[in-house]
Parts: C-alpha cells; sequence; structure tokens
C-alpha cells in the first residue's frame, strides 16, 4: 500500500474493511503459557496434596498450596512484561482481565464462605464449578474449542464430585485442570507458534 | 441520490489504518504498518491526516529509550467509519 491517494472502488472499500478487520480478528496473540503454567501447578498441587494425605506422608498436607503464592508472584512479573512488549491492545484482553479477576476474588471468597461455616467438604466442588466459569467464556471470547469444553468438563466434575469422598475429589482438581487448562495451553501454544511462523503473530 | 464518500476514509490506506483500528482498543504504529504492508513514511502521512480530522488519536511517548506511537480510534472516527459503510451499501444496492 504504498499510492499515496489510490482510488478504490466501493466494492474495493468493503473488501478491504474485511480484510484489514479479519487480519486484526486473526491476531492471535494469547501463547497459552499463563494455562500451562496454572494447569501443571494446580494438577501437581492437588496430586501431591491427594498421595501426602492418602499415605499420611506429612502432618500438614494442605501446606503444599503454598505453591500458588509463589506462582502469582511469577504471574505479576510476567503479565507486566507481557504487556510491555505488546503492540496491540484489544477488547477481548480487557473482557478477559476481568473475567479472571472475578474468579480470583469469587475463589477466595467462596473459600472464606465455606471455611466460616465449617463446609470443607463442598469446597472442591464449588472450586469446580468456578473453575468451569473464565475457562468456558475464555474459550468463547478466543475462540479456542478445547478451553470450551474445558469448561464444561469443570462442571460434570462438579456434579461427579458429590459422590465421591473429599479426599478423591483433589484427583478431580488435577483431571479438571489437565482437561481445561493444561490440554487447551499445549493447543494455544501450537496456534501462537503457527501464527509467529508465517509471520502473523504479535 | 447517493451518499458522498467520505473522502478523508475514501483512500486505501487510510481506510486499511481505520478498518485495523475499529477492531482493536489501541496498536502501536509498528503493529498497524506490519498489518498493513505500508511504507512507514507513507504510513505517517496518512495517519497525519485522519488525526487532522479528528478520526484517530495519536499518543507518542518513549518506551526503554525509543520513540512510541500508539493510535486509537475516536467517537468521530467510528461515526464517520459507520457512515462510510453506509454510504458504501448504497452505493452497492443501486449496483445488483
Amino acid at each position: 500500500m504504498d499510492d499515496h491517494e489510490k482510488a478504490i472502488t466501493p466494492n474495493e472499500s468493503l473488501k478491504l474493511i474485511e480484510e484489514m478487520i479479519n487480519r486484526a480478528r486473526n491476531n492471535f496473540g494469547d501463547n497459552g503459557h499463563l494455562y500451562l503454567l496454572w494447569g501443571w501447578v494446580i494438577a501437581l498441587c492437588s496430586l501431591g496434596h491427594f498421595v501426602m494425605w492418602h499415605f499420611r506422608l506429612v502432618a500438614h498436607p494442605e501446606m503444599i498450596w503454598m505453591v500458588t503464592w509463589a506462582t502469582m508472584i511469577y504471574q505479576a512479573v510476567y503479565l507486566r512484561k507481557r504487556k510491555k512488549a505488546s503492540r496491540v491492545k484489544t477488547y477481548s484482553d480487557d473482557i478477559l482481565g476481568y473475567v479472571w479477576l472475578v474468579f480470583v476474588v469469587c475463589l477466595a471468597l467462596t473459600a472464606f464462605v465455606l471455611i466460616q461455616y465449617k463446609e470443607r467438604q463442598a469446597l472442591y466442588s464449588m472450586f469446580l464449578v468456578l473453575y468451569g466459569v473464565p475457562t468456558f467464556l475464555s474459550g468463547k471470547v478466543l475462540k479456542v474449542r478445547e478451553l470450551t469444553i474445558g469448561g464444561v468438563f469443570c462442571w460434570v466434575l462438579a456434579i461427579a464430585s458429590t459422590f465421591i469422598i473429599v479426599k478423591f475429589q483433589l484427583l478431580l482438581i488435577m483431571l479438571s485442570v489437565i482437561v481445561a487448562w493444561i490440554v487447551p495451553g499445549y493447543a494455544m501454544k501450537a496456534k501462537y507458534n503457527k501464527q509467529k511462523l508465517y509471520g502473523e503473530g504479535e | 441520490m447517493f451518499k458522498e464518500l467520505d473522502p478523508i476514509l475514501h483512500s486505501q490506506l487510510r481506510l486499511a489504518v481505520m478498518s485495523l483500528l475499529i477492531s482493536v482498543k489501541e496498536a502501536e504504529f509498528t503493529f498497524i504498518k506490519e498489518k498493513t504492508n505500508a511504507t512507514a513514511g507513507n504510513l505517517s502521512v496518512q495517519v497525519q491526516k485522519l488525526k487532522e480530522a479528528g478520526y484517530i488519536e495519536v499518543v507518542k511517548q518513549f518506551k526503554d529509550n525509543y520513540p512510541l506511537t500508539t493510535c486509537q480510534i475516536t467517537k468521530k472516527g467510528i461515526e464517520a467509519f459507520e457512515n462510510y459503510v453506509k454510504a458504501l451499501q448504497g452505493y452497492l444496492n443501486t449496483d445488483n
């Protein structure tokens, strides 16, 4: 597009508009890094918690979840760097940022409320319900089918979790993040790398 | 009667820039350059014209000691773009 004032017909104009909107939309900016990070952290924590609890290896197996605090610090640094490096801001980035923020707040409040009411046995089931919400919405907004399916899968596991004892619900948490975050994370990473290879990426 | 097509938008590169910016919240100059395949010089001229028309907002700042230009469509720009598309549809409906 080097012509300074190239005249175009109405048909060409519409084609150009369509093409440019598609180019902006097809700019897939998420490399799946945070889905993979949190997927692996939660999967390993829930597995570790289960193993230590089941085989009575330590007095407080739940302490393994302290790893998530370190992960949060890493995430904050990573997001700051990513924001700096990003050349384009989209409305969907903003929306998804708020969706995940609401998820974290709801997760913390749910844990607080259930512990206050001494309803610990419902904790993991409620976590599974909540895991499904941002995952499903992210799948729809980013048009990543694996995430949408992962969101629904979390809700199915939430129902299933009510039929098993709390200790084994930890294995459902692990299964949920494998399907809802790890599998989509690798799919997003592949899509991002492919786009970068063909020079369309961010 | 045909609606007159907005001369600011009825130019290939300016229309391409507006179509990109209507799809995102804001974009850096280098991003627009890459997506439109335009040269930096030509793009600068056209961005300036869009800015003078009040269709886009251009923010110039520094990032890691390098100049950084960011563009964002304005409310006036969105209205102009919508009117342009409506006018185009008028032309095309008559053609068919």
